[in-house]
């Protein structure tokens, strides 16, 4: 499989009380295509920071990140957010003004990749394939559980036909059972759609099913054998 | 999902915002028109007085300042120096004039009174009451005073105002020509009822003279010999008008008026034969006195360069709208002491009221497009901070920051539109309301400090500025809200989104998506 994300010598810290720390030290690492990673880590090693530098809504301070072989610096990381990467967040962060079915749209209208051009059939295509039907995907998204919120954020996270998908502690507010589903929605992804998942959890639930766990410590990832 | 379908389902789903905004658009929205209504309304009625007051701009001598200026003399020789030259107009300026394309017509004229030479002038209607007058002269010698009974129009180009306007049609014969002017040719168009008193056709022939009775008696008196024909001006008749003037029997000063002053005793003559008339009787009269008074000396052709230039020429212009415009861009070429008079001092005093108004109207609009832009900034920089959120999610969807102002922008636009549509009918009837009330405490307050003018004022037969009263101006004042005031009301609310947009634009610009949303996690 070819890598699909390389972290090439990735620094980044910050001053905290009169002193600089440093979160993420001359990190580097390749993420494969169609592979679903978890980052495991204590809290505070930089998970989140690495999540949001690798999927463009933050900065390193030195590296480079390259997709596909091309620096998201240069692409433009709004670009690189709008056409390569899908997030999904501990709370979901959904449009509340929009219904299910307009969130997932959302996405689908700013990515400049090729989709088919019926927007609307195809995203209830994809709500039905993360467990939403239409008659919930019409609904407001504060008439919905938090699963079905999440399912819509995974949903939206795809419906670009991005290639890379960000999740930061996904199952996090959810119940063990739709922890699961979500899991299996995440398999799926990686396995039938050759999607890239990485995930930033505390949860061994959900490393225990990703294809690869890596371990962030003292600002360095390293794989879990 | 486009930034205007987002702008519009979170107007259209978050109700209690939208309509608050919109209460405040509104409330702006009335305040604007209520002074943009009041002001346009002021402009409008001052647009039609001008109108109403004819397109008439007056080249003239501006006694005003010339007697200010002598009165600020005090050396005796100088005072009798600048009353023997006192300032005329230039001959040369008033004929460029009148090749500006504004122009329709124009009177390069000079009227004097004249007396019929057996003929009858068209009676007043005043005369039972006149009996026979009489008048000292110089030694206590008393003489019949002949009153003057025509007026001689004597016109150097044949475009008159008055035909052009209509006041005079020709209706029998025609108009004299510009080749008759330059040839001085002995000709006259008199009006219908002079040509029916005596029986007059185009074709004959009558006669005038300008030479007062007592001055006849002084030129028999002196012994001097003269040929009295000369003392007459033979005209031809050319043409027949009808003119639409004439007195008001009702007119406070009917009963003392001279025939002269009929609008049906008007002969109109080209102005070379009227110089070159004048002249000859000028050297005649002048011959007695030098006759009389051995060391009288005269310059002849300085008398008959005074008949040449009249003392002032007026301008018809094609659009009532031009006149100041007209007069800005001469002004600056004239000679000292002459001006160009378009009765603005008039209009001006006539517009107090109104221009008061209109100066608090747009200080309102002002005011309230001011506190609109701070108010709008500040809701909508408040607002934006509880959509931090939102924000941070669109652009971790990798929509660009200016996307998310454009929707804000919409969505403030579509309140906006929507508060002033609102406001129009209200608005309007608001304005109506307080302009008729502001307005008469205006007229009022006006009235109480008016002043009498102190200026100097001269005497001319021909007034061509239309007498509009003040009363006139304010019945034209009506407060409507047009298609015009629509549209810049939503030109004038686009802008205040526009501004209001610039500092919530500025805190967008700084937001970090990755900050948001962790703050929000």
């Amino acid at each position: 499989m070819s890598t699909i994300l390389k972290l090439e010598n990735i620094n980044y810290g910050y001053i905290d009380g009169g002193y600089r720390r440093e979160i993420l030290k001359n990190l580097s690492y390749e993420f494969e295509e169609g592979t679903f990673y978890t980052i495991l880590g204590p809290s505070g090693s930089g998970k989140t920071t690495l999540l949001s530098i690798m999927a463009g809504l933050d900065k390193q301070e030195s590296g480079t990140v390259y997709y596909d072989g091309e620096d998201i610096a240069k692409m433009g990381l709004t670009k690189y957010r709008r056409n390569k990467v899908g997030v999904v967040f501990q709370s979901y962060n959904l449009i509340s003004y929009l219904t299910g079915l307009e969130n997932v749209l959302l996405a689908m209208t700013e990515t400049d990749n090729k989709l088919p051009p019926n927007h609307k059939e195809l995203a209830y295509a994809v709500l039905r394939m993360v467990g939403i039907v239409e008659s919930k995907a019409d609904r407001m998204i504060s008439r919905l559980s938090g699963g079905e919120q999440q399912r819509i954020a995974i949903a939206r996270a795809i419906a670009g036909n991005e290639d890379l998908i960000f999740a930061d502690e996904p199952t996090g507010n959810l119940d063990s059972e739709t922890e699961q589903e979500i899991i299996r929605l995440f398999q799926m992804l990686a396995d039938r759609f050759g999607k890239t998942i990485i995930v930033v959890t505390h949860s061994n639930e959900v490393s225990r099913f990703s294809d690869r766990r890596i371990l962030l410590k003292n600002g360095v990832l390293n794989d879990i054998r | 999902m486009n930034a205007f379908q987002r702008a519009w389902r979170y107007i259209t789903r978050k109700p209690t915002k939208t309509v608050l905004l919109i209460i405040t658009f509104f409330l702006i929205g009335n305040l604007v028109i209520l002074g943009l209504g009041i002001s346009q309304a002021a402009e409008n009625a001052k647009v039609l007085t001008r109108q109403q007051m004819r397109a008439v701009v007056s080249y003239e001598t501006d006694y005003n300042a010339y007697w200010q200026y002598i009165d600020t003399l005090t050396d005796e020789d100088e005072i009798n120096e600048a009353y023997e030259h006192s300032p005329r107009i230039n001959k040369d300026s008033a004929l460029k004039l009148t090749t500006d394309s504004r122009v329709k017509a124009f009177n390069y004229m000079t009227n004097t009174v004249a007396y019929s030479v057996e003929f009858e002038n068209v009676p007043l209607g005043n005369e039972e009451n006149k009996g026979e007058m009489y008048a000292s002269a110089e030694g206590g010698e008393e003489f019949v005073y002949v009153e003057p009974n025509l007026m001689l129009y004597a016109n150097m180009f044949p475009n008159m105002i008055e035909l052009a306007e209509g006041t005079f049609t020709v209706t029998d014969g025609r108009f004299y020509t510009q080749d008759e002017i330059d040839t001085a040719a002995k000709v006259a168009v008199i009006t219908k009822e002079l040509a029916e008193q005596n029986g007059f056709r185009v074709g004959d022939t009558f006669r005038i003279t300008t030479v007062d009775s007592y001055t006849l008696k002084q030129l028999k008196d002196s012994g001097m010999e003269y040929n009295e024909d000369d003392m007459n001006l033979e005209l031809e008749i050319v043409g027949i008008y009808e003119t639409k003037n004439d007195v008001d029997p009702n007119a406070q000063n009917f009963q003392w008026m001279s025939p002269y002053e009929s609008p049906k005793n008007i002969i109109l003559i080209p102005m070379t034969a009227y110089t070159e008339y004048q002249s000859e009787v000028a050297s005649i009269q002048y011959s007695m006195y030098a006759m009389q008074n051995p060391d009288f000396e005269v310059d002849m052709d300085e008398i008959t360069a005074q008949f040449d230039v009249p003392s002032r020429v007026v301008y018809l212009l094609n659009d009532p709208l031009e006149v100041e415009d007209f007069v800005k861009d001469h002004s600056e070429d004239l000679d000292e002491y002459t001006i160009l008079n378009a009765n603005n001092e008039t209009f001006k005093k006539l517009s107090r009221p109104l221009d008061t108004m209109s100066f608090f109207a747009n200080i309102v609009v002002w005011i309230v497009v001011v506190n609109a832009v701070v108010i709008i900034s500040l809701v909508t920089a408040l607002t934006l901070k509880t959509r931090e959120y939102e924000i941070g999610v669109l652009l971790s969807l990798g929509v660009t920051k200016l996307k998310v102002i454009l929707q804000l922008f919409i969505e403030l636009i579509l309140i906006a539109l929507l508060g002033f549509t609102l406001a129009v009918g209200s608005g309007s009837l608001l304005a109506g309301r307080v302009g008729d009330a502001v307005l008469d405490y205006q007229t009022a307050a006006d009235a109480e400090y008016e002043t009498t003018d102190e200026g100097y004022y001269w005497y001319d037969s021909t007034d061509y500025f239309t007498e509009v009263t003040q009363d006139d101006m304010l019945s034209k004042y009506e407060v409507s809200v047009s298609p015009a005031l629509i549209l810049e009301i939503y030109i004038l609310g686009t802008a205040v989104v526009l501004i209001a947009i610039a500092i919530p634009s500025i805190m967008i610009m700084r937001l970090n998506p990755k900050q948001i949303l962790l703050e929000q996690n």
